[in-house]
Parts: C-alpha cells; sequence; structure tokens
C-alpha cells in the first residue's frame, strides 16, 4: 500500500492548465522531496491532496482509500503557505483551538509534546503575531503533528528562514522522521537541505511528474567529477575544454564532469607543463541533478 | 508495509466533531472584544433612540415616537408596511448588527486561515455551517436581552409607560430570539458564497437585515400575513400582541430557513475551492 497514489491528474484555472495527467506514487513511511520551479504545479497538488481544492480529474488515494474520505483525512496534517493561526491569540491558544478542532483527548499533553518536538516549549505564551517567520512555521508544523498525522505534507517549510532558522528546522523535522513514523511529502526549492533529509524524490514540471526515484536512484544517477586547482587556471580551462565535453569553473575550482579518472587529468595536463596543486573526486547533488534533467528537457 | 498494516484511520463522529468546532467558536467569541462592541450597541440603541425622541424640539414641544416603552421592542400589531421610522426601529435591528458581526466573524476565519487549517482536517463542511449558525443565533440572542435591558433602562429614565400584555411581551421577545437562527443561517450562507469578498459579505448581511426587501413588497401586497413565511416577516410577527402560535409559527420559520441555508451553503463549500 503506498500513502499516496496519484493517477492522471488533472486541474484547470479558466483556461489555465495547472496540471496535466500527473502520476505520483508515495510509499508508506517515505521523506517524499517534491521538487519543481514555480508555477510547476507542486502547490497545486499538495491543496488538492489536502482537500482544499477540487482536481478536474483523475484520481488520489490515501493509503488505500479516496483522499476524502474523512477517516483518513483525520490522520493527515499539513501545512501550505502559513498555517491557519489567530495573531492575537498565544500560540498555545491556537494550538489547543486546533485539538479541539480535531477532538483530541489529553489535548495539554498533546499540545506539550508537539511545542516540545518544534522547539517552542519555552515561546508557548508569546502572541502568535509576534513570532518570527521561522517560528510561525514551526508552529504550522506544530499544528500539523497534532492528532498524530500518518501522513504530513509541508509547503516550502524553509524557505525564507535564515540559516539558524534552516537548521532548527532540519533539527524538527529529522525529530519527526524518527519519532513520528509518518509519511512525509516536502516541497521544497532548497534542494541541498531536503538532500539531506529525503528518502524519495518526485521532479515536476509543467503540471507533470517528470521523474519519480529514491535516494538510491538519485545517488546511482548522478554523475561524478573531478574538481582541480592549477597556477594557471584559464589556461587549463582551455585545454581541459578541448578534450572534456563539460569543463565549468565553480567556486575556484575547474569541474570537468565526464573524465574517466582524476589521473588522466592529472597526466594530460603534465604532459602540457600545467601542474595541478588540488584534485579531488565528488558526485554531484540533488541541486546539480536537478538543472541537468531541467537542461535536458529544454534541449528536447 | 508492516507500517501500513498498523495504521488505524477512524475520525470523530457528528456529535464529537460538532462540539469541538462550537468549543473553538465559542471560544473565539467570548475572547472577541467585538462581541461585547456589538451587545453595548444593542443596548445603547433602543436607550438613544428612546431618549432622543423624548426630548423637546426647538419649540420647546415634546413629540415622543413611542408612548410605550415595549414598543421600542416590538410593534403593537404586525406592520410589514413601514410608514414612519418608529414603525420600523424596533428589536429587529438586532438583526442587522447581527448581521454585520456575523460576516466579520467568518472574514476573519478567511483571513487567518483557520478554514484552510480545518478543511484539512476530517472537518466537514456542514458542521461548519451549522457551527457558525449557532454562535451566530446565540449571539444575536444575547443581543435581544442587552437591547431589551436598554430600552428598559430608557424607558425608566425617560418615564414612558411600561403598559403591556406581559404574556404577549414574552412571546414576543422569545419570538424574536428564535429567529436569531434562521437570520444567522442566513448570514452564515452570504457569507459563504461572498467568502472572498470581505467588503460584499457586510453589504449584503447589513441589506438582507433590514428586510427591505420583504418592505419593498409588503408596500405592494400590503399587510399580508403571508409575508411570515420570511425571516423578517415573521420577525415582524412577534410583536406585542403575539400569541403561542405567533412564536411557534417563528420557531418553524427559522428552522426551516437554518436548514435551508445550511443544505445550500454545504452544497456551495463541498462544491468549491476553499481557497
Amino acid at each position: 500500500m503506498n500513502a499516496i497514489e496519484i493517477r492522471d491528474l488533472r486541474k484547470s484555472f479558466g483556461a489555465k492548465q495547472a496540471l496535466c495527467g500527473l502520476n505520483m506514487t508515495v510509499p508508506v513511511g517515505a521523506i517524499y522531496g517534491f521538487i519543481g520551479e514555480n508555477g510547476s504545479g507542486k502547490s497545486t497538488t499538495e491543496k488538492i491532496i489536502c482537500g482544499l481544492i477540487h482536481q478536474s480529474g483523475g484520481n488520489i488515494k490515501l493509503f488505500g482509500r479516496d483522499h476524502t474520505d474523512a477517516d483518513v483525512r483525520a490522520r493527515v496534517g499539513v501545512l501550505i503557505e502559513a498555517p491557519g493561526c489567530f495573531p492575537n491569540y498565544s500560540v498555545w491558544n491556537n494550538l489547543m483551538l486546533q485539538a479541539a478542532n480535531l477532538s483530541i483527548k489529553n489535548a495539554d499533553d498533546e499540545v506539550r509534546k508537539v511545542l516540545r518536538t518544534v522547539r517552542m516549549e519555552g515561546a508557548a505564551s508569546n502572541k502568535y503575531k509576534n513570532c518570527s517567520l521561522g517560528m510561525k512555521q514551526r508552529i504550522g508544523i506544530a499544528m500539523a503533528l497534532l492528532g498524530n498525522p500518518a501522513l504530513l505534507v509541508l509547503d516550502e517549510p524553509i524557505n525564507g528562514l535564515d540559516a539558524d532558522g534552516m537548521r532548527i528546522m532540519r533539527e524538527v523535522l529529522s525529530d519527526i522522521t524518527k519519532n513520528y513514523q509518518c509519511t512525509v511529502v516536502i516541497s521544497s526549492h532548497i534542494l541541498g537541505e531536503l538532500e539531506k533529509i529525503a528518502t524519495h524524490y518526485g521532479i515536476v514540471r509543467g503540471g507533470k511528474m517528470i521523474r519519480e526515484m529514491t535516494a538510491e536512484e538519485l545517488e546511482a544517477g548522478c554523475r561524478t567529477y573531478v574538481a582541480l586547482q592549477t597556477k594557471d587556471m584559464n589556461r587549463t580551462k582551455t585545454l581541459l575544454g578541448c578534450k572534456y565535453s563539460r569543463v565549468v569553473e565553480e567556486n575556484g575550482y575547474i569541474r570537468v564532469y565526464d573524465a574517466e579518472s582524476p589521473e588522466e587529468i592529472v597526466t594530460y595536463l603534465y604532459e602540457n607543463n600545467i601542474l595541478v596543486s588540488e584534485i579531488t573526486t565528488d558526485k554531484i547533488g540533488l541541486e546539480e541533478y536537478y538543472i541537468d534533467l531541467m537542461n535536458e528537457k529544454e534541449v528536447r | 508495509m508492516e507500517k501500513a498494516r498498523e495504521l488505524k484511520f477512524e475520525s470523530p463522529d457528528f456529535i464529537q466533531r460538532l462540539k469541538g468546532m462550537l468549543g473553538v467558536d465559542f471560544y473565539r467569541l467570548f475572547h472577541t472584544p467585538m462581541y461585547y462592541i456589538f451587545l453595548a450597541i444593542a443596548a445603547i440603541i433602543p436607550a438613544m433612540i428612546l431618549g432622543m425622541t423624548s426630548i423637546e424640539n426647538a419649540e420647546g414641544v415634546v413629540a415622543p415616537l413611542y408612548t410605550n416603552t415595549w414598543q421600542i421592542v416590538a410593534a403593537e400589531t404586525p406592520l410589514y408596511v413601514v410608514s414612519d421610522i418608529a414603525e420600523y426601529a424596533n428589536m429587529n435591528m438586532v438583526f442587522i448588527f447581527g448581521g454585520i458581526m456575523v460576516s466579520i466573524f467568518i472574514g476573519h476565519d478567511y483571513k487567518s486561515g483557520y478554514v484552510k487549517q480545518l478543511f484539512t482536517t476530517h472537518a466537514k463542511k456542514q458542521d461548519y455551517m451549522m457551527s457558525k449558525a449557532l454562535v451566530g443565533a446565540f449571539s444575536m440572542a444575547c443581543m435581544c436581552i442587552t437591547y431589551l435591558l436598554g430600552g428598559v433602562i430608557a424607558g425608566l429614565l425617560v418615564g414612558a409607560s411600561f403598559e403591556v400584555n406581559v404574556i404577549s411581551l414574552i412571546f414576543a421577545v422569545l419570538g424574536k430570539m428564535v429567529m436569531s437562527l434562521g437570520w444567522a443561517s442566513l448570514y452564515t450562507f452570504l457569507n459563504i458564497i461572498f467568502r472572498r469578498y470581505f467588503g460584499i459579505s457586510i453589504a449584503s448581511s447589513f441589506f438582507f437585515g433590514t428586510g427591505i426587501l420583504i418592505i419593498g413588497v409588503a408596500a405592494i401586497i400590503g399587510n399580508n400575513s403571508a409575508l411570515n413565511i420570511f425571516l423578517y416577516g415573521s420577525s415582524v410577527y412577534a410583536c406585542l400582541s403575539a400569541t403561542a402560535v405567533s412564536f411557534i409559527i417563528c420557531l418553524a420559520v427559522s428552522i426551516i430557513w437554518s436548514i435551508i441555508y445550511t443544505v445550500l451553503g454545504t452544497k456551495i463549500l463541498s462544491k468549491s475551492d476553499v481557497y
């Protein structure tokens, strides 16, 4: 059984087609990184999954049931854009109100637990309107965690956060995946952060899923590259450019993407009287993989 | 797969859901300054009208619009056709303030993102409609009480007569209070239709709350008791000559319209995107 199974999802807003037959499969227990550029259909898909907007066509199953089924909805936690909180109420009261809506017994304990999870115990009495962006996002996650969700849908929870906010959020998300054992769908533009926690990925473009893969498949699919430094970077780049198809200078290093081995490059440069001062091999990350994939589709 | 087998899915039943939602709405109502402001307005308005119409004019003549304190609560007989302000200005005005209050209350649901948070859970649209209608009805019924108190105090201060058939007065006040449910359902329905346009929501609530449509129809067809099938008609019918039958009619009309508006509102919410 999959946590989410979407087939041929379509949604149009007037004449604009936002989703054109999107398919998506999220296994139970996965941390699913949902990636795509602005306007690609990520948020629309998430809003449909969460029951906020209706699809024009297609099927959505959550844990094998229709996504509108009240029983399954009771175990879906959501943070879409900003959390729905009353600005003049305290963080504690906002969470207690959501707990009342969810008919949670022992609401006090449950609220304390989620506040602990999102590192907000000390700020429970703060008014929501006085909280920082990072705190508000964590309150949204706390709200989504109420009621022991089996599925958590988080729409860009780390966007707009400063370095510290992002670090805390990373710890929070990591704790959630360990302690709540729920399936998580996270959409984000900050792919470097996503890469640290996701077990599965879905890349969407133009309202269609263009690739779904596991973290292992991504790892296997990511090409290795050789990064090096020499005293004459310009000449080195020109020379390597004659032999290899993709040579890029980035952060003070020259990256060669299609070399057989570092030894091959060192030998080649040595034959051309260039000494390599530093050399290393690495794999491209999710971000580069994504850019490659987008460029690939662009060319086609 | 192991995890999937362990997962249990069950949602609260209707009573639990409604209890939870009402709990939230009543908490919000009692913690909203606006509610107390409207209660105060409901008390001040009859006092002002009674007081101002009982003072001497420029010629030093006192020409009160009301000869009896209870006329500020309800008309002597059901007057659908209004010829002067005294025939119009009575407890029915509470339904205008109530409409504005319900509009602000529901508008805040959308502005804060509360509905978004609500409808991503097991919450049903019908529960939402019912909860808002019940809280709106409660707040308007409370306004009826403060209106009554304001009127009585002003009546004492200006020395107006308190002569009345007590039984009819009780039926009139209770009749108007039960009409709150129908009016609150109408306002909830209007606010669902215009949920993306806060200004139009308030304007439409005000427009319908004045009963101008029924007054207009009455101007054409006269004081016809058939108008009692409408909310404004029944509200007028709860007058100082009311009987148990008037009260039952008010109750029935209020409940029927409440059901109609709740069903229609639920359908609209279910068929449209939340935002």
